[in-house]
């Protein structure tokens, strides 16, 4: 427990969390990249959703698009991922003992497995657990909540 | 700064709304929570038409399809955006009134819907000679490249001003 309190005391004294602590506007604007990230990723899961619910197109291969948005979604978790360790880099003990920060944690380990593992072969027409469109719905809401737990966290921290 | 708008902001915070929002234990969380998830869902629908405006996305669909198909459900989240941002801002309205950041906001929203306007008056009339195209013509990737940089500036502006909305 002392080596961890140690590491996020030594992650919290470090120039780049000092950096972002003592300035509103790299603060601001971090979050403002961080929320930037999350609106790629929800966009992009509600537009494969819709493209294999055949909302989009009914006459061709859905292919195409499910590429698009699972680039574009792995660009918004790169970019959400980064400025989210720098939002917290320097009140990480803080985070960590956050019931919101948890569960927004948790909620995007269980996405992020859930992406990969079932909505991604389902998306790609290959064996999942569950049918493309409920796994794709499921994606949706998982990484709706996952914003709804962030909002909770910058609310109530 | 205009006084008469400045005392306009100060009778809204004064309503019995404005104080609501101030001052109840849960209004203000979920009023923020709603304007953020709506905005989320909105915006990132919104990005997927301007991208495939760009050329960029769904090259082989139809603009019109891609526009009949997502934006009703971008318009439902921009209304539930509106309505609570607006609510919001009752709660704070003076001090939105003075902050920069807000002025960027508004103006990257106006800029938004100007460029809607004009795409749907100008650009959208003669969409059957190119609906098709994988690479639309300059005007709708102007129109498209317009609308992500606004939300661009709406988000980023938005999440300043929650940073420095009380600082004196």
């Amino acid at each position: 427990m002392t080596s961890l309190a140690d590491f996020f005391a030594r992650v919290e004294h470090s120039t780049m969390a000092e950096t972002v602590r003592d300035s509103t506007v790299v603060t601001g604007m971090l979050s403002g990249l961080h929320l930037i990230g999350l609106t790629l990723i929800v966009g992009s899961s509600l537009v494969s959703l819709a493209a294999i619910a055949g909302l989009i197109v009914s006459d061709q291969p859905v292919a195409e698009i499910t590429r698009a948005t699972r680039r574009a979604t792995l660009f918004g978790f790169i970019v959400s991922l980064a400025t989210g360790l720098l939002l917290v880099s320097f009140r990480l003990a803080m985070s960590t003992a956050s019931r919101a920060f948890q569960v927004k944690l948790s909620l995007i380990l269980v996405a992020i497995l859930f992406h990969y593992f079932v909505f991604a072969p389902a998306a790609r027409g290959q064996q999942s657990v569950l049918p493309p469109r409920l796994a794709g719905a499921v994606a949706f809401l998982l990484w709706l909540s996952v914003v709804l737990a962030g909002c909770a966290f910058i609310l109530f921290e | 700064m205009a006084e008469w708008l400045f005392h306009l902001c100060e009778q809204i915070e004064a309503t019995s709304l404005g104080v609501f929002v101030r001052e109840s234990l849960w209004g203000f969380p979920i009023l923020v929570a709603i304007h953020i998830i709506t905005l989320v869902f909105s915006v990132g629908i919104v990005v997927w038409l301007d991208l495939r405006l760009l050329g960029v996305s769904m090259t082989g669909v139809p603009v019109s399809r891609v526009y009949r198909r997502l934006m009703p459900l971008a318009f439902v989240g921009f209304a539930i955006m509106v309505v609570t941002g607006m609510t919001l801002l009752t709660g704070f309205a003076t001090s939105a009134y003075k902050n920069p950041y807000f002025r960027v906001k508004l103006i990257a929203l106006l800029a938004a819907g100007i460029n809607a306007f004009v795409y749907h008056t100008n650009v959208e009339r003669r969409i059957s000679l190119w609906d098709r195209s994988p690479l639309p013509p300059a005007a709708a990737r102007m129109a498209g490249l317009i609308s992500i940089l606004a939300w661009t500036t709406v988000i980023l502006a938005g999440r300043m001003m929650s940073y420095t909305l009380y600082t004196p």
